[in-house]
């Protein structure tokens, strides 16, 4: 399969300033971004759970240029909104997708391998990876250190690209029941005002979460530092650090495809992936809809309907 | 407990007089309201100062006032941003932060028995002024002094009431110029570039000091080496986005060199020695 | 003169030392390790690095420079008065748990803050005041490289007291007198016992051996320099980057930052925070004008700041401890060891450039 990619992404490669997608980083447990210019690049891609970077993050940025793009299954999501939103010119971008058969959470594995840090060598294969560090040995079943997000994957398979290699994968669900979501509502308001107020405490504000979402387009106008308006003091407390999640949140609801990278990216691992799957679920109850699946519709919240189906806004 | 002092620490100063300059320009003079500092008070011509609107914020401003005319400390702001669009709203009795002297200074000792070509360009002649007005009150110590004042309509042109005082100095030579002819206008018309040319004044034992926007600069420069003006005599004064204003915050530098403690004032000879980001 | 701290005596150690200083030492939170106020109980996490390191202790990523209140003039109701306070709150302060190159960190802290033509007040009082407990590493991560920017796992600047961590209990040094002072004032700490001492030495040994060999940056100046305008270099190394600010927030020599107003009806303060080189706001002129308007350049600036500018500053320290946080912390995993090393193995097109 990977042989097949590396061949197709040649094949392109002349037509384009260069394709992105993903080589080995700075240990063998850590993929990075690879940037293919040239044929001898492309030898370096890698394909399996350790690609855990949604690269359409970088799309918008690259008006000018024609580019390729590895995407996953749900990274394709975030491509196909940026399309939907005028972000990105089809023209401009060659996608080339793959069956993603889930990624790798590094909490997850650091958890079960404290030693991960001191990493020698990592092999993967279908069943999962074999971490070995200076010490020992750990085998790992990708299900057990599997990022959320594969565990109620619905599109393995990228839901546009120009060019697919390998065999279409089934979903692992249907439908996305929202358990996590669930079980953390089921606790009081007090618990969940705690539990935010400690998570967020630890917030730099390095806005990584920001600056990994392929859909934060406000880029240099950003709430979060603007003195106008001026919604977000630069005071260092957790009302102002919370205040820009739930704006972000609110931003992306709707948009959002829950690729997770906001949290991934997150040095502090603040688990600020769960308010965009509450406003996920609403929206999904509202209107019926799911983002990135379509590049002709339109979110619901960038729309205006005189009557909404399931908002019963007369029947009162 | 430390005894350093604090840098970031303004001393409170009252608005006395506001001069609406142009329609986005206003010259404000200030006095700091501790009555010994302010006479003790002293600076260089080209050091800046950062004004502060408390709630606001700080932002950089040439002192413009000459060190040699002390009732007050006098600032030119153009409005751009936040602070200097509060900076428009103040009235005279208003009270601001002033953190100043900051930066260095125009080398006026070097330049003692020298001819001066001060080449300005809009907002550009705040900080030419200051230098201009030390020589005017130390006239002896300095040769032939032309201004070329340019500007992009002539009510555009900052200073414009004190034009008579400059051009009545003796041996100087005060060339305005706008960019288009208007209504009244009875100087030159024509870019300061090419108005510097025509002028044409003698690289000889010259100092050329000019500020104002990039593009200017850039072919005042061009202008000045045709003229036979070597880098070593050729300075600026950059405007720079800076904060601290104490060589800290780490916005200001150009490779080694922060604008805001080892500049303001360059001379070409210098600035082509630091990496090239301007 | 070594001395000797069983683990099990560390927590009393701690509580005794929080009756002089306020002790900061690193703990779990959530998935993070951070520094936070030591009590009693709370269980230490020094078995590796924290995801950050003390600097905010020292450097916090929020302070008051001053505050501010606007009064009517009694005498002059159209007038406004303008009170302005400095509050000074350095108190004493002891860092446990610091790792070398954290410690390392403070000591460039100490060239940019107190030894440039302006000194910055805040941090001086906190400096003063504050006591450096550091562990040395027995042990080295994937990411760590302090060798390669002249440090050491067992490297002592910027430390007070140094621990080596050996079976049961600590081997401690002190590194100046004030941790001298530590060290004497406890009867928690023995005489260490020569072989206490040599399996200390043997750990730390290992350590070193187990660092990658470090490449010689004394040419990075002229490298760096020399690649200046070279922007498709740049562009390609910060292709990945996505401008957010984990890698210099985490730093511990990164010390940008803002200054910004907050005010509220009549009070108000003026506030340092932290700030992002990575950020294209950071250098936003008022007049739009942007020297560093892409990645590339801000890059550029940041790896140029800590192998080049800095150096030349500061007698040639580099500004980079090798700690690795901004590699392990960074979103696109982008490795600034192998940014250095490849500016460094750029070869430089012949100097013809300066006739033109």
């Amino acid at each position: 399969m990977l042989d097949k990619l590396k061949e197709s992404i040649k094949a392109a490669l002349p037509e384009l300033d260069f394709v992105m997608g993903w080589g080995m980083g700075y240990d063998p447990l850590h993929a990075t971004p690879l940037y293919m210019y040239e044929p001898e690049d492309v030898d370096n891609l890698v394909w399996g759970p350790l690609n855990v970077h949604n690269l359409a993050v970088h799309l918008p940025s690259l008006k000018g240029k024609k580019v390729g793009i590895v995407v996953k299954g749900c990274d394709s999501r975030s491509v196909v909104e940026l399309l939907q939103e005028g972000l990105i010119n089809r023209e401009d971008v060659v996608i080339f997708g793959a069956p993603c058969n889930g990624i790798v959470d590094m909490s997850k594995i650091r958890k079960a391998v404290p030693d991960a840090h001191f990493v020698h060598s990592v092999e993967t294969d279908d069943n999962g990876l074999t971490i070995t560090t200076d010490k020992d040995t750990h085998k790992l079943s990708l299900a057990e250190v599997m990022a959320d997000k594969c565990t109620r994957c619905r599109f393995p398979n990228a839901v546009v690209a120009d060019h697919f290699v390998g065999e279409k994968r089934e979903p692992t669900v249907e439908n996305d029941a929202y358990e996590d979501l669930e079980s953390f509502e089921s606790q009081g308001f007090e618990e969940r005002r705690d539990f935010w107020m400690t998570e967020m405490d630890r917030c730099i504000r390095c806005y990584a979460c920001r600056n990994a979402c392929p859909l934060c387009v406000c880029r240099d106008h950003c709430v979060a530092q603007s003195r106008n308006p001026h919604w977000v003091s630069q005071r260092d407390g957790v009302r102002d650090k919370f205040m820009f999640q739930i704006i972000h949140a609110m931003h992306m609801a709707g948009r959002c495809t829950e690729c997770g990278e906001c949290e991934r990216a997150c040095p502090m691992d603040i688990p600020v992936l769960l308010l965009k799957r509450k406003l996920g679920t609403v929206i999904h109850d509202l209107f019926d809809y799911d983002s990135g699946l379509d590049a002709e519709a339109r979110p619901p919240l960038l729309a205006f309907k005189l009557e909404e189906e399931s908002i019963k806004e007369k029947d009162w | 407990m430390s005894k350093v002092k604090n840098p970031y620490l303004p001393e409170m100063a009252t608005v006395q007089e506001i001069i609406q300059e142009t329609h986005n320009i206003k010259t404000f003079r200030v006095t700091l309201n501790n009555e010994e500092r302010m006479k003790a008070f002293s600076f260089k011509p080209g050091q800046v100062g950062q004004l502060s609107v408390f709630g606001v914020g700080e932002s950089t401003f040439v002192i413009n006032s000459s060190p040699t005319r002390m009732d007050y400390l006098q600032f030119s702001v153009m409005q751009a941003g936040e602070v200097t669009t509060r900076l428009h709203t103040l009235q005279p009795g208003d009270q601001i932060g002033v953190r100043a002297p900051l930066g260095n200074w125009f080398p006026y000792e070097d330049m003692k028995g020298k001819d001066v070509v001060i080449v300005g360009g809009g907002i550009g002649m705040a900080p030419l002024r200051t230098l201009l007005l030390y020589m005017l009150d130390n006239r002896d110590d300095y040769g032939k002094i032309t201004v070329i004042y340019g500007a992009r309509s002539p009510q555009d042109l900052t200073y414009s009431y004190e034009f008579e005082e400059w051009r009545s100095a003796p041996n100087m030579n005060l060339v305005l110029t706008v960019d288009a002819e208007a209504p009244g206008w009875e100087h030159k018309v024509g870019l300061i570039p090419n108005i510097l040319l025509e002028e044409n004044p003698s690289a000889e034992n010259t100092v050329a000091i000019t500020c104002g926007p990039p593009i200017m600069i850039k072919f005042t420069l061009q202008a000045l080496k045709k003229l036979g003006f070597e880098d070593e005599n050729i300075y600026t004064t950059l405007e720079k986005r800076m904060k601290c204003g104490v060589g800290l915050c780490g916005r200001c530098n150009i490779g080694t060199s922060y604008v805001c403690i080892d500049g303001p004032v360059y001379s070409f000879a210098q600035l082509r020695k630091l990496p090239n980001e301007l | 003169m070594a001395k000797y701290l069983k683990n099990d005596d560390l927590g009393q150690w701690l509580s005794e030392l929080g009756a002089d200083y306020k002790v900061y030492a690193p703990v779990q939170e959530g998935d993070s390790i951070a520094f936070r106020p030591f009590s009693k109980g709370k269980a230490l996490r020094i078995d590796r690095h924290a995801t950050v390191g003390p600097k905010e202790i020292l450097f916090p990523a929020c302070e008051e420079l001053l505050r501010f209140s606007y009064q009517k003039d009694e005498e002059n109701p159209g007038r406004e008065n303008i009170q302005v306070q400095v509050e000074e709150n350095a108190t004493p302060t002891l860092i446990f748990g610091s790792r070398p190159c954290d410690a390392r960190g403070f000591d460039v802290f100490d060239g940019a803050f107190t030894q440039c033509s302006v000194k910055d007040s805040y941090y001086i009082a906190r400096r003063e005041q504050a006591a450096v407990v550091s562990i040395a590493c027995t042990r080295t991560e994937n990411t760590c490289f302090c060798n390669w920017v002249g440090g050491a796992p067992d490297g002592t600047n910027g430390s007070d007291v140094l621990l080596t961590p050996i079976q049961e209990g600590f081997v401690a040094e002190s590194i100046t007198e004030k941790g001298e002072a530590l060290l004497a004032g406890s009867n928690l700490l023995a005489e260490a016992t020569p072989e206490q001492e040599k399996e200390a030495k043997a750990l730390r040994a290992a350590a070193h051996e187990s660092l990658p060999e470090a490449p010689d940056f004394e040419c990075m100046p002229e490298q760096l320099y020399g690649l200046f305008d070279n922007m498709d270099f740049w562009e390609k190394q910060s292709a990945k980057c996505i401008s957010c600010g984990a890698c210099t927030y985490l730093c511990p020599t990164c010390h940008c930052f803002n200054i910004t107003d907050e005010r509220q009806g009549n009070e108000g303060e003026r506030l340092r925070t932290w700030d992002n080189c990575m950020s294209r706001q950071f250098t936003q002129e008022a007049s739009g004008h942007n020297p560093r308007s892409e990645k590339a350049y801000r890059l550029k600036n940041r790896v140029g700041h800590k192998f080049c500018y800095f150096p030349e500053l500061h007698k040639g320290h580099i500004a980079c401890v090798g700690c690795g946080r901004c590699i392990k912390s960074c979103p696109v995993s982008l490795d600034i060891r192998q940014v250095v090393t490849s500016a460094k193995e750029c070869r430089l097109p012949a100097e013809d450039n300066d006739n033109e």
